[in-house]
């Protein structure tokens, strides 16, 4: 007989872990800080880059609301709903699928985002929503503004995977 | 933005139940609560015991903004939150996009479903006027005696639900069947999906053997996975996802490891037999490897030449299964089917090279299907091969003959009663066929023929919208409208009169050739627009309901809430009407006719059950949903995993079937199975087909999708689904779309010689050049306006898929298309 191992299929808990990085990585910083964040249940503002190294087709992976969080920020070829600076084409979602809590990744081919257990699939340039797949809702859309030169986390629209409050 | 999920209390009613929408039947759990008294985010303060100031992990348990929904009783307001249950077999947890909105789909008379009907009304050419049951009753009563009475009873026409799930369930489906077949006695009946009162799968069931035949886990087993006509990602979503997937990516070599001991194996293969290139196909390349998937995209109406040529090919090579074949078939029929459909008479390469031909398809992918379905292993131990079909090959052209290929093909590879195989329907809505036996003739009786005819002077719709949905439909809707406006005069000359009087004025209209609807629903659609009178149904959750799955899972759907206003559900109108036409006839003094509306006092939701389950004797003779032996206690005390039909009792203890055909005889005389033999093999379309074919460019294919249920009937009411659909979409190729300067968003129509409807275009790459797909049974634009009459003239089945039409754009369509990405849906990394 013989003994075969699973083909290459995300398990949960690489899922948790696993991080498409093509980017910057940008996390919250220390636990004290995070933990500051729990308790005080309000949302933070996280600077995650500075425009002038948001070339076109950057994907930086960070995490907000808290280092729990996973989320990604995309810079796009075409101007779109809620994007920002200059060619309003700067936009952040939360990387946790909507349907199972799996983190998606990007596909420059066609700027999909793509979940790997189900494959649910959203459009960054339509404001995350759902392409095809079993997600319940669209990702949530991270908030961004522009201040003094950085591009900065201010709010979510849209539950977390997982949550019962966005802030926790 | 303020984002917050309700959590249920500690103290939160639980309910269980079945996810009323697709044939997989995923198991649910649902929470309900008094509003105002949510739970909190701590363990100690959550039904779930969860601790929600944390993080959830994947996989784990939350409550997304569909899963939750308020509604309104006699006795105040509630939370409900329907979330996926992770103790079901059929799911583990996991919800599809249909399931993650149960809830969201609830009435509430504050919310997007607020249309649904929810009092008994009567419609003149004056308008709708709202009346009570009795009303209601009384003149629908009263119109169906006298039209039997003048006419005969075929002169009551129905076309009802016939499923399990949302709107249907055994208890509906028995008193139906009763009113129709023991009461009214009528052959002018049909199926809600289609124009006559017949099996869709005539040739399987002359074969022996039953539309469902394998368990779920069956898909883990199989080494090779045979998909014939169906969209299993998008259509029945977690038997894909939780199953096949599963076998594909290698995860269930443990299972395998468990049950196939002495055998060779790996992880599992798929053929997938589509004109298109779907998601199904693309995510099962991600799961299993490109190299482990086969994708054959076949010709419109060819089904029949590929699937024979891959039987020759097992033949030719001697891979068929001869001590099954000896065995558990009629020998007879083997030899039948040689000649027959494998024309062992002709050569092979001629034979293989016609079907090459006509199906589009290589031969040495012919060759490699017949490879990966019968080549024996190593060992020479068989291939387990599980075959699924649907309305691909259903709705196909020659549906006798093309069923008869498949359930062949199942035969001649010994693929059944065994694990890992099977021939099976994929399914469409759940199953929950149980009614006195029909005496509808074979082919069945055309009733959209006979409408047109105007031989049916009441015509009663329940649960289906046929003014749109059913073939030819202009032709429909036109008779029912015209017809129907004679009758709605004579009731609003006639509306201050009392009811005999007002029948006499009906009746003198059906003479003048009007038609006399009944329209039995749970939304308004456009065939209860045009009925005389309508009745409001309840729905799921809303009353208690049995049903069975695509692996016959039998489980109890439980009430968790009121119908809307005064809506009752189907079993209870279908009553109230029988002790109507008793009361009639019996003062009528006409005890024959009285004693066929009797007994129709059932008291609650399991009353009708058990008066079902006497049609079963628990014994082989029962067909698949036998449920012997089973009541609603030992259905609650068998939980979400319930017991797989048909039942048995074997020395008192209820006995459930993993799989059929494993130690159960086939369903014939003789317990063997039989071949099947088809005429020789299509040599062309029916004439009508091939006419529209030579006029028009595009082959219009058409089914469903992953977002909207059916005729969109809730999901139209919910943005998050009607917002991806909001009109019906028509896949077409960038190549064809770039001649006819069509971009994605664009509104077009799609129009032939039977009639036009307008869609939006998404340029597509799983569509070839010259085909086109569109969204079947969308209101907004159904594809039955573009259907021809034909149907096949052995079982009345019609080729829903055989659609040749132009397309044309119109224009832009920015305030519909501005929320709708047009990626590709079937690219999965």
């Amino acid at each position: 007989m013989k003994n075969i191992k699973p083909r290459d299929r995300p398990n949960r808990r690489q899922i948790l872990t696993m991080g498409a990085v093509s980017g910057i990585a940008v996390s919250l910083g220390s636990e004290a800080e995070s933990s500051a964040l729990s308790q005080s249940a309000t949302m933070p503002k996280i600077e995650i880059a500075r425009l002038e190294d948001l070339a076109l087709g950057t994907e930086i992976n960070f995490y907000f609301p808290d280092e729990d969080s996973p989320a990604v920020l995309l810079v796009l070829d075409e101007q779109v709903q809620d994007g920002i600076g200059p060619g309003q084409n700067i936009v952040a979602f939360s990387s946790l699928c909507t349907h199972k809590g799996c983190q998606v990744n990007y596909y420059e081919e066609h700027k999909m985002l793509i979940c790997p257990c189900h494959w649910s699939s959203f459009d960054p340039a339509k404001k995350g929503r759902i392409i095809i797949g079993q997600a319940s809702s669209g990702l949530p859309q991270i908030t961004l503004a522009i201040e003094n030169g950085s591009v900065h986390a201010t709010g979510i629209s849209g539950l977390i995977y997982g949550r019962q409050t966005n802030v926790i | 933005m303020t984002e917050k999920s309700p959590l249920p209390p500690k103290d939160a009613e639980l309910f269980s139940t079945v996810c009323q929408f697709c044939i997989v039947g995923c198991g649910y759990k649902v929470y309900k609560w008094p509003e105002g008294q949510d739970g909190d985010a701590t363990p100690e303060g959550n039904a779930f015991g969860l601790d929600f100031t944390k993080q959830q992990p994947a996989f784990g348990t939350w409550v997304p903004s569909l899963a939750h929904s308020i509604i309104t009783q006699s006795d105040g307001r509630y939370n409900i939150a329907i979330i996926p249950d992770d103790d079901a077999l059929v799911n583990s947890g996991m919800a599809s996009v249909r399931g993650a909105g149960l809830a969201a789909s609830l009435y509430r008379p504050d919310g997007p479903t607020k249309s649904r009907l929810s009092t008994p009304m009567v419609r003149t050419s004056a308008g709708a006027k709202a009346a009570n049951w009795d009303e209601a009753t009384e003149l629908g009563g009263r119109v169906i005696k006298a039209v039997m009475d003048h006419w005969g009873a075929d002169a009551v026409g129905m076309k009802f639900f016939d499923h399990g799930g949302g709107g249907g369930g055994f208890e509906n489906n028995w008193a139906v069947g009763r009113f129709f077949f023991e009461g009214i006695q009528t052959q002018s009946v049909s199926i809600h999906n289609r124009p006559a009162y017949n099996s869709e799968i005539h040739a399987a069931s002359d074969a022996g053997i039953a539309p469902l035949t394998n368990a779920y886990l069956d898909a883990q087993l199989a080494d090779t996975i045979v998909i014939v006509g169906a969209n299993p990602y998008e259509t029945q979503t977690n038997y894909f996802l939780n199953h096949m997937i599963k076998n594909l990516s290698g995860e269930s070599i443990s299972s395998k490891e468990n049950f196939l001991s002495n055998e060779e194996f790996d992880s599992g293969r798929m053929i997938i037999i589509d004109p298109r290139r779907t998601m199904t196909v693309a995510t099962a390349e991600a799961a299993a490897g490109y190299e482990n998937i086969l994708h054959l995209q076949l010709e419109p109406g060819s089904d029949l030449w590929l699937l024979n040529a891959i039987a020759r090919v097992i033949y030719d090579r001697n891979w068929h299964d001869i001590g099954f074949i000896q065995n558990r078939t009629e020998v007879q029929t083997w030899e039948a089917y040689q000649r027959s459909t494998l024309m062992s008479g002709q050569s092979s390469e001629e034979f293989l090279n016609e079907a090459s031909i006509k199906s589009g398809i290589e031969i040495p992918d012919i060759i490699k299907a017949a490879e990966w379905i019968a080549k024996p292993k190593a060992s020479r131990i068989a291939r387990r091969t599980l075959f699924h079909y649907e309305k691909g090959l259903i709705w196909g052209y020659k549906n006798y003959e093309n069923i008869a290929s498949i359930v062949d093909l199942a035969l001649m590879t010994g693929n059944l009663g065994k694990p890992g195989t099977g021939c099976s329907r994929l399914g469409g809505h759940q199953e929950a066929y149980v009614r006195p036996k029909s005496n509808t003739g074979r082919p069945a009786r055309n009733i959209d023929e006979a409408l047109r005819r105007g031989d049916i002077k009441v015509f009663w719709v329940a649960g289906c919208n046929p003014v749109q949905t059913t073939l030819h439909a202009n032709a429909i809707s036109e008779t029912l409208r015209e017809r129907g406006r004679i009758v709605s005069e004579a009731l609003k000359n006639s509306l201050h009169m009392p009811v005999s009087e007002q029948v006499a004025a009906i009746i003198e209209a059906l003479k003048q050739g009007g038609i006399f609807l009944i329209g039995q629903d749970i939304y308004p659609t456009a065939t209860t627009d045009l009925a005389h009178i309508v009745l409001p149904a309840a729905t799921w959750g809303e009353i208690n309901m049995t049903s069975i799955n695509g692996e016959r899972r039998l489980r109890l759907y439980q009430k968790f809430m009121e119908p809307p206003g005064n809506a009752i559900s189907d079993w209870k109108i279908m009553a109230r009407f029988a002790r109507a036409l008793h009361k009639l006839y019996s003062a009528d003094e006409n005890p024959e006719m009285a004693n066929r509306f009797l007994d129709f006092d059932w008291t609650d939701d399991q009353a009708v059950f058990i008066d079902a389950r006497h049609s079963f004797s628990g014994n082989y003779d029962d067909p698949m949903e036998g449920f012997a032996g089973v009541d609603y206690k030992i259905l609650h005390g068998l939980g979400i995993n319930g017991i797989q039909t048909p039942t048995r009792l074997i020395n008192g203890a209820l006995t459930g079937t993993e799989r059929l055909f494993e130690d159960r005889p086939f369903s014939t005389p003789s317990g063997k199975a039989r071949f099947i033999p088809a005429p020789p093999p299509w040599k062309g379309y029916a004439a009508k087909v091939e006419k529209q074919r030579n006029n028009h460019r595009f082959w219009i294919n058409n089914g469903r999708s992953n977002h909207i249920w059916q005729t969109a009937y809730h999901h139209k009411h919910l943005t998050y689904y009607n917002e991806r659909a909001p009109i019906p979409y028509l896949e077409i190729h960038a190549r064809d779309a770039e001649e006819l300067g069509i971009f994605s968003g664009d509104l077009v129509e799609v129009y032939n010689q039977v009639g036009s409807v307008q869609a939006m275009a998404y340029l597509a790459g799983s569509v070839k050049q010259g085909h086109c797909f569109m969204l079947f049974g969308q209101p907004r634009g159904a594809i039955g306006k573009l259907i021809l009459d034909h149907v096949d003239p052995d079982t009345t089945i019609p080729w829903y898929k055989g659609v040749w039409a132009d397309v044309r754009r119109i224009g832009q369509s920015p305030d519909l298309s501005k929320n709708i990405s047009f990626k590709p849906t079937n690219f999965a990394g």
